[in-house]
């Protein structure tokens, strides 16, 4: 008994005193502490690490310290959000999804990065507009990621350019090739299926919100969209109706089994599905623009990952200088060489070092960048998305027609707009305030 | 001088109290009283320019107009009432096989034991894959017998995607069930049943007339646990459909932590979360209050 009694109190202190420690953050000898959080695994971790190494021995008066944070996107926004709404002055850079920064931004947790003056013209335009919020630039991109088709190179001569093709080449070479499945994407009731979504909407010519802001996820091409989705399930059979329980990685298994004509997914997929020791398809696959109507353009998601310094931040100018660094070409060259996530910079694209590091061509993967559509860049966009998802999966999973659960969603979401005030309406009145101002 | 020995003992017992009553506040009352603060106050962690003003009942008003509250609490009522009514049967039965099994009870009880154990989440896991398609083991069968031609996707139906959920949850906890019903069983005075027999009471009569009523208060326990639990559903949904498809499996402990935590509007999670004290807090209130009568009617 005794012995269990000091031993809870040996404990109790060790624990006390490791809070201390950790709590009082005294700079080192003059230099600038900034903390990053991140990955804690894996080769992401690494090339990190090796990359932070390198700034701090260009720049000696700043030490960054890497702070592990999970992998998982749910939990990183969670625990972000603690941070940053108890006003905690570390993290100071904030590593957010293309879809955090205008909430964060709206929130006050990021500070406004247009004083540095970044030359943001050398960054695809479409990250740039992902992470402004109301006229204001708030983090830098990282790394790019977009939603591409992979077809089968060696069951067809030529990507579909629209949806009828699609339907038509997957039926054709399903009888013919006796494939199960024709197209799989992923349609479990979660973020993907939005992404997913997005793209069959932009190439029918519909968007979710419109520039000034209105919800058009009722409007005739967003029904057009989503009743192609189905009937490509129900109708034609070329979609398996178990792509509804799918998340990436199902959809590549059955790709890379050989199952499938064709498949959408990120990038990521491609450097799985050259390993021959595990593909079925390696050498068999290319890349292509997801397909659209004639009247449209074809759409790819914008996925990726960007930069930001925490409003909070004690030093923020050593924060941008570590964000400059990262976002520099030699470092995302190095990125993409390790661990295959493609820059943000169009001009890398062309530079011989990409072609040979990565297992898609380059230009190809840059018409596609080019392509890229933002998610709706609001604060309240995982609400929307949401609601949407929700709306989406009953239809899909035929509870609801497509007019009827688009309709319902297109409700929710404008219900939630004007509640928070950022319905076109308010969003003109207080753009009318602010020039007053 | 008894009567200073008398208050020293009643300081004495205050001291013995007060930490586990300290620790009742703390972890129980307080954030109770925390989550009521919450709940009448709007509170967007997302939305920090709206500041956290006292909204009085808003949240209660807006969780009451909206469908998807409604219907996450019109689930988790089906799925209490079913997967209960299942287990309590299911243990009952269970409870007199293993009575009046002789030999290897003792292997068929920590057998049964095994399920109860192991870590919602993980029977959670390993039910999803039995039942995930192409490659689950019961689409595989239901081929094999010849019930269906093509795999079937059970996670799609809104309202077949109940049956792995209410299986898993069936197969969990009948276990827990069937062991507090068998202690029961086991304190039933031999006696009786000689008597009865004596009496030329069948066995059904001995079953319906002694066994039953001498199990009310085993039953009771039972049934209030699983209800509250039932009730409260939440790690099996989420790792198995969560909610889906649509939000046809949605309880509402699963649209609460949506709300909270998803979504970060702790004003309104908080409002749910209140509505799931009051529901189970009536429950075990009427719960209790049967179990009294119950002892009551022993005891006379």
């Amino acid at each position: 008994m005794p012995v269990h009694c000091r031993r809870c109190i040996v404990l109790i202190v060790a624990a006390l005193l490791a809070f201390s420690t950790d709590g009082c953050r005294t700079p080192v000898s003059q230099s600038r502490v900034i903390t990053f959080p991140g990955s804690a695994v894996g080769a992401e971790a690494e090339v990190l690490r090796r990359q932070l190494h390198r700034f701090m021995e260009n720049h000696p008066d700043i030490k960054v310290v890497q702070r592990p944070t999970p992998d998982a996107a749910d939990q990183r926004h969670q625990l972000y959000v603690q941070w940053l709404n108890a006003g905690a002055d570390d993290p100071d850079i904030l590593q957010l999804d293309v879809v955090w920064t205008a909430e964060f931004a709206a929130a006050g947790w990021l500070l406004p990065l247009d004083r540095f003056a970044p030359d943001i013209n050398s960054f695809f335009p479409s990250t740039v507009i992902a992470n402004r919020w109301a006229g204001t630039l708030y983090a830098l991109p990282w790394f790019v990621d977009v939603g591409m088709l992979y077809w089968r190179t060696d069951l067809l001569d030529h990507p579909p350019r629209t949806f009828d093709e699609l339907s038509h080449q997957a039926a054709m070479v399903q009888s013919r090739a006796g494939l199960p499945f024709g197209f799989v994407w992923q349609g479990a009731r979660y973020e993907g299926l939005v992404t997913v979504f997005l793209e069959h909407l932009g190439g029918f010519g519909g968007c979710i919100l419109d520039d000034a802001g209105h919800v058009m996820v009722d409007a005739e091409p967003a029904v057009q969209a989503l009743t192609y989705m189905r009937d490509a399930i129900y109708q034609n059979h070329i979609v398996p109706s178990v792509v509804l329980t799918w998340q990436e990685e199902q959809t590549r298994f059955a790709f890379q089994n050989g199952q499938a004509v064709f498949m959408r997914n990120w990038p990521y997929a491609a450097a799985l599905l050259t390993d021959r020791s595990t593909s079925q398809v390696s050498g068999k696959f290319a890349v292509a623009l997801m397909p659209a109507l004639s009247t449209a353009t074809p759409t790819a998601t914008l996925g990726g990952s960007q930069l930001a310094i925490n409003a909070h931040s004690d030093y923020p100018d050593a924060a941008y200088a570590v964000i400059a660094y990262l976002t520099q070409p030699a470092q995302m060259l190095e990125r993409a060489r390790i661990v295959g996530q493609y820059p943000a910079r169009p001009a890398l694209y062309t530079a011989s070092e990409l072609a040979s590091t990565l297992p898609l061509p380059p230009e190809q993967v840059r018409r596609i960048i080019e392509h890229a559509v933002p998610r709706p860049v609001t604060p309240v966009y995982t609400e929307l998305s949401d609601i949407l998802q929700i709306a989406l999966h009953r239809a899909l999973t035929q509870q609801q027609s497509p007019t009827e659960a688009l309709g319902e969603a297109a409700r929710a979401m404008r219900a939630l707009l004007t509640k928070v005030e950022l319905d076109p309406e308010s969003r003109a009145q207080q753009g009318q305030s602010h020039a007053e101002q | 001088m008894q009567s200073s020995s008398e208050a020293r003992e009643a300081r004495l017992v205050w001291a013995f109290i007060l930490p586990a009553l300290g620790t009742i506040l703390l972890i129980a009352v307080f954030p109770l009283c925390w989550s009521l603060w919450e709940s009448v106050h709007l509170h967007d962690l997302r939305m920090p320019w709206r500041g956290q003003p006292f909204i009085g009942l808003t949240n209660y008003r807006e969780a009451l107009a909206t469908p998807r509250f409604w219907e996450a609490l019109r689930h988790t009522l089906l799925f209490t009432s079913l997967s209960v009514t299942l287990e309590l049967g299911l243990g009952l039965g269970l409870a007199l096989v293993l009575h009046h099994a002789s030999r290897g009870r003792g292997v068929v009880r920590t057998a049964a034991l095994m399920a109860w154990a192991m870590p919602t989440a993980v029977a959670a896991l390993i039910w999803r894959f039995l039942f995930e398609s192409p490659a689950g083991i019961v689409d595989a069968v239901l081929m094999k017998v010849g019930t269906t031609d093509a795999p079937f996707v059970w996670f799609i139906d809104p309202v077949l995607a109940w049956v792995p959920v209410i299986v898993a949850d069936v197969w969990k906890t009948t276990p827990f069930v069937a062991l507090l019903l068998l202690a029961s069983l086991q304190n039933i005075d031999l006696s009786l049943y000689e008597a009865a027999r004596v009496d030329g009471a069948s066995p059904w009569q001995q079953f319906r007339h002694i066994t039953l009523p001498l199990l009310r208060s085993a039953f009771l326990v039972a049934l209030i646990f699983r209800t509250l639990d039932a009730f409260r559903v939440f790690d099996l949904i989420y790792i198995m459909t969560s909610g889906g498809p649509g939000t046809a499996t949605e309880p509402i402990a699963l649209y609460t932590f949506s709300m909270l935590f998803n979504n970060l509007r702790f004003g309104y999670g908080a409002a749910l979360a209140v509505g799931i004290f009051l529901v189970t807090g009536v429950l075990a209130l009427l719960y209790v209050r049967l179990l009294d009568k119950d002892d009551i009617g022993a005891a006379s």
